[in-house]
């Protein structure tokens, strides 16, 4: 069934969206989960708050693409969920990927309360421009799906080494980046 | 920052890059345009002279043998293996049997970090070529080579133009249909990049110099209806185009000796001591050197300490220019690995077509001459 057929039948309010939507989609939505919470149980919980989120956006949302609409509300539930756990119960890819991108945009001497989220994520999200396909998606793979970085090297086709080490420069280049735009002194 | 504002940030991304990330587009890794028209009259070219052999060939046996040996000409042309004299690139014998072809190697080269393995696989119906690379993509394997004890699966790209630059699905997969796909005889045109480390040990595992190549096809959305989770067990447990068994080639390269230059960047105040560069017609290695560059590359290693360095290491690649008796300049790009060995930094840098590395000139960086042929 095609995404087109798919949304309609949400506009139909048809129960057999829902099911339509899991099969095509519900395992690119749990495998994000999955990366930010690290346990099956509140991964389970987070898909079904998924396709609730997405019933209640469709209508009068028609999104295109619709497999990155529902990452989205996935991601944001997931995330959501994330913070609200205890430290002691965080153990997944998106605690590392976290720790990554935190060492790079350090504390001290950031002006983040002048700055918040937003400006962080436009900031981001034109940085994202300057870089080449590659070290975008693995920038976004690693940081937006927290992917694993074994993961990420076979959907790639580069090596494990290869993804490490552009990683790393990508990030030194957002570190700078961010100095430049002002959000980092 | 606190992770829950850079969390938030995330969270807060534009669509396009989301959906751009989805899935790996290969179409997008190339390089840019600039050739384009070119590289179509010579796709012209090729088509005409396989059209011809058409005249000579009964139509059973033209199926199977133009579309091999009509993608064993246009990769040579596209890798441009004979005008920049090529020694290293090896092309195989193709079968003549039309049907049941599965997997056919076409040629191979060492690219210095990894053999570029070409192949054909069929048959690949349309509708699943047009599933590409949004739900189908494809893997290979080599016998012998594993992670943690299991088959490891990498992925393989459909061999487009090197000189086109395509993105977002529709174009790839136009780009895919045109560049890689032959549809009368369902066969798709393949690219597998094989590091050298997984040659050494699948050639370990047989104690062997050939190794066993397996190609599949792997199918994202069947692989989520049958609720499979493994992607190593799911691609066991299906049916490959075939195996075969190939001779890693060996790679031809030029070391040039910088007599241990310094390069002074001002933006950063920083030196750095450039040592030499290993180049071979798809690689190349610069190999650099500065102070506390061993204790830099270590794992886990202070950000703060590495992040300018790792900055100038990419400048040095990205700015250095390669000059050719016809005067015309070559950039190497950006790194894609830089591991240090031996007391130097080898920044390894790769790219889709061939260059002439016997016709090397000069190389520059900036006003900095770090290598002149003797004339």
């Amino acid at each position: 069934m095609t995404d087109a057929q798919i949304i309609d039948l949400f506009f139909e309010r048809s129960e057999q969206a829902i099911e339509e939507l899991a099969k095509k989609h519900g395992g690119a939505v749990s495998r994000v989960a999955y990366n930010i919470l690290g346990n099956s149980r509140d991964t389970e919980e987070c898909v079904n708050d998924t396709w609730l989120g997405t019933w209640n956006a469709i209508p009068p949302e028609r999104p295109a693409p619709l497999r990155s609409f529902v990452c989205r509300i996935a991601r944001n539930l997931a995330t959501k969920r994330y913070h609200a756990n205890t430290a002691e119960k965080r153990n997944s890819q998106y605690d590392l990927a976290l720790d990554e991108l935190a060492a790079c945009i350090p504390d001290r001497n950031s002006v983040e309360d002048a700055y918040g989220a937003k400006e962080l994520a436009a900031a981001i999200s034109s940085f994202l421009d300057t870089l080449a396909y590659a070290d975008k998606f693995l920038f976004m793979r690693r940081y937006w799906y927290a992917d694993s970085l074994t993961d990420i090297s076979a959907m790639s086709g580069l090596g494990y080494k290869t993804v490490s080490v552009r990683l790393t420069r990508i990030k030194a280049k957002l570190k700078h980046y961010l100095m430049k735009e002002g959000l980092l002194v | 920052m606190k992770r829950e504002t850079i969390s938030q940030a995330l969270n807060l991304l534009e669509e396009r890059h989301i959906s751009d990330t989805a899935s790996f587009d290969p179409g997008a890794v190339q390089e840019p345009p600039e050739r384009i028209i070119s590289m179509k009259k010579k796709r012209i070219i090729t088509l005409a002279l396989a059209a011809a052999l058409l005249l000579t060939l009964s139509v059973a046996a033209y199926a199977a043998w133009s579309v091999h040996a009509a993608r064993q000409q246009e990769l040579k042309e596209d890798l441009k293996i004979e005008e920049n004299h090529v020694s290293s690139y090896l092309e195989y014998q193709v079968p003549e049997e039309s049907e049941n072809a599965g997997l056919v190697l076409l040629s191979t080269v060492n690219d210095g970090e990894s053999q570029r393995v070409f192949v054909n696989v069929s048959p690949v119906e349309r509708d699943v070529v047009e599933r590409f690379p949004e739900s189908v993509a494809f893997a290979w394997k080599l016998d012998g080579m594993t992670v943690n004890g299991e088959d490891y699966w990498m992925t393989a790209g459909p061999k487009l133009q090197s000189s086109i630059s395509v993105s977002g699905r529709e174009q790839i997969r136009e780009a895919v249909l045109r560049d890689a796909y032959e549809e009368s005889t369902k066969t798709l045109t393949l690219e597998c990049f094989i590091s050298n480390q997984a040659i050494a040990q699948a050639q370990a595992a047989h104690d062997s110099e050939s190794v066993l190549l397996t190609v599949t096809l792997w199918d994202h959305q069947a692989q989520a209806d049958a609720g499979v989770g493994s992607s190593t067990a799911w691609l066991n447990g299906q049916e490959s185009f075939g195996s075969l068994w190939f001779t890693p080639t060996e790679q031809e390269m030029r070391y040039f000796d910088f007599g241990h230059a310094l390069y002074h960047d001002e933006e950063t105040d920083r030196e750095i001591e450039l040592v030499g560069l290993e180049l071979t017609p798809f690689s190349a290695v610069w190999k650099v050197h500065y102070e506390g560059d061993a204790a830099l590359h270590t794992p886990g290693v202070d950000q703060d300490a590495y992040g300018p360095w790792s900055l100038l290491e990419d400048k040095i690649c990205l700015e250095a220019r390669l000059v050719f008796s016809d005067g015309s300049e070559f950039s190497t790009g950006g790194a894609l690995t830089c591991p240090y060995e031996n007391g130097t930094v080898n920044q390894f840098c790769g790219w889709g077509s061939a260059i002439d590395i016997g016709d090397v000139q000069r190389i520059l960086l900036g006003d900095l001459v770090l290598w002149e042929a003797d004339n």
